[in-house]
């Protein structure tokens, strides 16, 4: 269970003031994924690390679990997955090594790690290779290694940071598949994207941020009442031209 | 980073596993093997080779130089006898009879020349022909000429004599290369074909010195031209012409420093070397492969995920100066370097055992400081961008030690790196000094323990904010809420810039010559400056509350739970009157604790130096006796304010108060006092100019009674009291003659009387036994 209230962050760039998350709301049930949308620059990625405590807010609070990150920062991150789009893996590990060296990290008992290793092993077909160097895995091993250290701790929340960027429609698949485990499994998902086709596959409700503020919230029957439009797609395509801005960003955004 | 999730981490060897993974990473990576391994077996058997042919080279290809090596004699005839055993060569390379030797064998000779040297005068010879002995120029009258005109080429020697200093004296303070100690000649007869001189020579060279070596060496050559020009001539039937003895005697250092200082110089570049790519491929890199967010996206404190990077780090770098010192230590030996670099006996198997503890200890050192360099960078290419300069900036100061006159001095003890580099170069040559290697050990890891905390806020802090500009003010950025106690980090920083200035100015002042009284005056401000001032300006500055930090809250301290500094005293259901009770009580448990401590400090002083250690020398004794003159002519109170009162104060407030309520922070109150205790003792050792090693036990025995009694009572103020009894006892004492002291104790032999120790031993079991049972209760309620 996440909830969200109030976000708001500002960073100084060279004296000038951005605003990357004005004032944020949401909350994540469980066994439900929330799909956090928006073109490059929307303050998806500060909303995810404020949501991990990593980043401190301006004002506004998280809450996961009950419990709020200002309150215990630390303690929070056991109740967290994270898995982004750059999560790389250790060459010189193997990937046993690599899996059990996070459960440490996360303080979790060897014996229960060893267990929960076999079986990540068998869900996601990382058995094979378990005692292989992870820097010998091809893309696709190494993507299926990154899902299982994701959930090395059992936690109740995930967080997904453009977890398919960069795959092929294999790799995507791996992904959807993954999202729908954890579904089954009754946790939170919180998907970072702006790939709206994926997201309009696996999300149960969305947000769509723009220029970090939340502009549209619910689910998808929800958004094409408030829209008038059938596709994420032709949501955003309103949004963007609604700004001023429209022209210039159209061409970059997906 | 609550302590509770901290000890998570430690249990159950996670920490080690943390460890583990980072050495397996490191270990795994061909890049830190070859650094680790090939390089020390290239290294250093070429460098030997560099250095032998530089050796070689000295003593045997200096043709182009115009070198003229000294040779000492007794007196002038026994000049005239070695010119003419020389002499003999210079003919035979004139006749041609071996002109590939004189291709290759400069030749000499006996030239008249005037020493300026300051003792050894110089013979006026007039060379090998003129020498009674001598047939030569009977012979070859045609040949004295070309003997004479020399070529200024080449090597030659100069024949002096000794006067108003023996030849041994001359050859040991390098007067002279080689000293001829005797000389005899005989005629030989050749039968129908007359005869010829022979000369036995006795010379002495000193041993490991280059340029006596070389001129050795030239004589020796010289003398076999000679031997062999005759044995051409007359077919080998006759014994040889000249024949000498030569003994090596005590070697000269001064010359030799500057090489033996290339050693140490290249083992730390190469620990340095092998710490590098570590400290890159775990911060740098880890970001660089995307694992970097992961990591610090879990709960595990930074500082652990730090600290396991920095044993990772630390280690590789050992083993490589292990594997350096190795392959260092086979090289000279095998290549008998060892011996023309460091003197008779090579690199001892002690110098090593010395030397690899300092190349630990700088591993510790620089190791944190890569950490922290790398700790920012984003990728492999930025981290190496900030190493280079740090490398070079490094470089500069390290390639001071090469000179030869570089002293290991007091103050260079402080400067990194230098007073590593010179303290192993003294170990190698056998003549370390306690004080400048006591302050290069401590500072060091003084250094070592403030980087790694600068890394640990660099390494947490760079993750946490998006850009990079805000990583430095993090470090000394103000917080923004007020804190009980002072954060151990900012201790080790604090120290760790405290420290030098501190070293310097009772260095300094112990070296100016002033009269006592102001130095008293003047110790007394440094110390309020370091320990009181400055201590409650960092305070200030941080946010820390002063009333648990320097546990100002009154007699008793405060009495609400630990840290909370809320309460004024007199707990909530405590009376007034058992309260007034306590703090009499406590005063006795003081008074009884400082009646006895200092008998038992002295007595430990004395049954050190009874077993040697710390030894008083007598120089320092005269010192001592001359101050206690000096002291006598000073009132008291004016002792007592400078050594007794303004050091109880001021030490307490650091020690007991910022020290003791860092550790008390992060560790066990017991512990805590322990740690704090250590910092006390080793900071008195530093004595002026005189590092008194010694008085490292009773200082921190009493440190460790002075902690006690802070944490019990919660309050500075007893352990000042305590504190300012005890120093004022032990300088009043010093005002009497050991005659006055001796007919008191009713003791000769200067120790107390076994009653006096037992009467002390109760008294403070006594004391401790009172503070610790009137606030036990408090002590409760202060620990939940």
């Amino acid at each position: 269970m996440i909830v969200v209230s109030e976000l708001r962050k500002q960073f100084s760039v060279r004296g000038n003031t951005l605003v990357a998350v004005n004032g944020v709301s949401f909350a994540v049930g469980n066994s439900e994924v929330y799909g956090l949308l928006g073109p490059n620059g929307a303050g998806k990625t500060t909303t995810l690390r404020m949501v991990m405590g990593l980043t401190e807010p301006d004002s506004g609070w998280v809450e996961i679990g009950g419990t709020r990150t200002d309150t215990d920062a630390t303690g929070i991150r056991h109740q967290l997955g994270l898995i982004s789009t750059n999560d790389g893996v250790y060459p010189w590990l193997s990937v046993r090594e690599m899996l059990m060296y996070f459960a440490d990290l996360y303080a979790v008992e060897p014996q229960i790690a060893e267990s929960r290793l076999a079986e990540l092993a068998e869900l996601l077909a990382i058995g094979s290779f378990l005692d292989q160097r992870c820097s010998t895995l091809s893309t696709g091993q190494k993507q299926r290694v990154t899902l299982a250290r994701g959930l090395m701790h059992d936690p109740p929340v995930m967080l997904l940071d453009e977890p398919t960027r960069g795959l092929d429609v294999v790799g995507s698949q791996t992904v959807f598949q993954f999202i729908e485990l954890l579904k089954a499994r009754g946790k939170s998902v919180l998907l970072s994207t702006h790939r709206l086709d994926e997201a309009e596959r696996v999300c149960d409700r969305f947000g769509l941020l723009h220029h970090g503020t939340m502009r549209y919230e619910g689910t998808l029957g929800d958004l094409r009442e408030q829209t008038g439009k059938t596709h994420l797609v032709d949501m955003f395509i309103e949004l963007i031209r609604e700004d001023r801005v429209g022209q210039a960003t159209l061409g970059k955004s997906d | 980073m609550q302590p509770s999730s901290i000890a998570s981490y430690m249990a159950n060897g996670r920490l080690g596993r943390l460890c583990l993974k980072e050495l397996r990473e490191s270990l795994r990576d061909r890049r830190t093997l070859i650094t680790l391994i090939l390089m020390p077996i290239l290294v250093y058997p070429l460098l030997s080779m560099a250095m032998q042919r530089l050796i070689v080279g000295t003593a045997s290809g200096l043709n182009a130089d115009k070198t003229e090596y000294i040779i000492g004699v007794k007196d002038e005839q026994a000049g005239s006898l070695v010119a003419s055993a020389l002499g003999e060569t210079a003919l035979a390379i004139r006749q041609g009879v071996r002109h590939s030797i004189e291709i290759r064998r400069p030749m000499l000779t006996s030239s008249v020349t005037k020493k300026t040297a300051t003792k050894a005068t110089v013979a006026e010879n007039t060379g090998g022909n003129n020498a009674p002995q001598s047939d030569t120029a009977d012979r070859n009258p045609e040949v004295r000429e070309n003997a004479s005109a020399i070529d200024p080429q080449t090597a030659g020697f100069n024949i002096v004599v000794a006067e108003g200093i023996s030849l041994q004296q001359a050859l040991d303070e390098g007067q002279v290369d080689v000293a001829v100690l005797q000389v005899r000649s005989e005629s030989v007869s050749l039968g129908r074909n007359g005869t010829y001189p022979a000369y036995q020579l006795e010379l002495s060279f000193r041993d490991a010195d280059l340029r006596s070596e070389a001129a050795m060496l030239e004589f020796r050559k010289a003398m076999e031209l000679v031997n062999d020009t005759q044995s051409l001539q007359f077919r080998g039937a006759l014994p040889p012409a000249v024949r000498m003895i030569s003994t090596a005697t005590g070697r000269k250092v001064d010359a030799m420093a500057s090489l033996a200082g290339i050693l140490p110089l290249i083992l730390i570049l190469m620990t340095i070397t092998g710490a590098v790519y570590p400290a890159i491929d775990l911060t740098a890199g880890e970001r660089e492969r995307g694992t970097m967010e992961a990591m610090i996206a879990t709960p595990a404190p930074r500082f652990l995920l730090l600290l396991s990077k920095y044993v990772a780090v630390v280690t590789v770098a050992v083993l490589t100066a292990l594997a350096n010192l190795l392959a260092c230590w086979i090289t000279l030996s095998i290549g008998g370097l060892g011996r023309a670099l460091l003197g008779e006996k090579g690199l001892s198997l002690l110098a090593i055992v010395q030397i690899l503890p300092l190349l630990v200890i700088f591993a510790a050192f620089f190791s944190a400081i890569l950490l922290a360099m790398c700790s920012f960078a984003r990728s492999f290419k930025e981290a190496q961008a900030y190493l280079i300069p740090v490398m070079l900036v490094s470089l500069a100061p390290a390639l001071l030690t090469l000179m030869p006159n570089i002293e290991f001095s007091t103050l260079l003890g402080i400067v990194p790196l230098v007073n590593i580099l010179l303290l192993s170069r003294d170990i190698m040559t056998g003549s370390p000094q306690a004080l400048p290697a006591f302050a290069a050990v401590f500072s060091t890891l003084l250094y070592a323990a403030a980087a790694l905390v600068v890394a640990s806020r660099l390494f947490g802090a760079e993750s946490a904010t998006a850009g990079s500009q805000e990583t430095w003010s993090d470090l000394v950025r103000r917080p923004k809420r007020m804190k009980e106690l002072p954060d151990l980090g900012d201790l080790a920083v604090y120290l760790a810039l405290m420290f030098p200035v501190f070293f310097i100015l009772t260095n300094l002042f112990g070296q100016i010559d002033l009269s006592i009284a102001s130095k008293l005056w003047i110790n007394a401000g440094i110390l309020l400056v370091l320990f009181l001032i400055a201590p409650a300006l960092v305070a200030q500055y941080r946010r820390l509350n002063p009333r648990s930090t320097f546990l100002l809250g009154g007699w008793l301290g405060d009495s609400g739970p630990m840290g909370s500094g809320e309460l004024a005293s007199g707990a909530p259901g405590v009376s007034h009157g058992a309260g007034l009770f306590r703090g009499l009580g406590v005063l006795c448990g003081v008074c009884l604790l400082a009646s006895g401590l200092w008998v038992i400090a002295f007595e430990v002083l004395k049954v050190l130096s009874d077993f040697g250690f710390g030894a008083i020398s007598i120089d320092r004794t005269e010192a001592l006796e001359e101050a206690k003159v000096q002291f006598a002519s000073i009132p008291f109170w004016m002792i007592f304010v400078t050594s007794a009162l303004v050091p109880a104060l001021a030490e307490e407030f650091f020690f007991r108060g910022y020290v003791l309520s860092a550790f008390r922070n992060r560790i066990a109150p017991l512990r805590a006092v322990l740690y704090s205790a250590l910092i006390f003792g080793l900071f008195h050792v530093i004595n002026g100019s005189v590092l008194s090693l010694e008085r490292f036990f009773p200082t921190t025995l009493l440190g460790l009674a002075l902690g006690f009694v802070a944490i019990r009572t919660h309050s500075l103020w007893p352990g000042v009291l305590l504190h300012a009894i005890h120093n004022g006892l032990l300088f009043w004492l010093t005002r009497f003659s050991e005659k006055e002291l001796s007919e008191w104790f009713g003791s000769t032999n200067q120790h107390f009387p076994p009653i006096w120790i037992l009467a002390s031993l109760a008294s403070v079991a006594c004391g401790i036994g009172l503070v610790y049972f009137l606030t036990r209760q408090r002590f409760h309620e202060n620990a939940t």
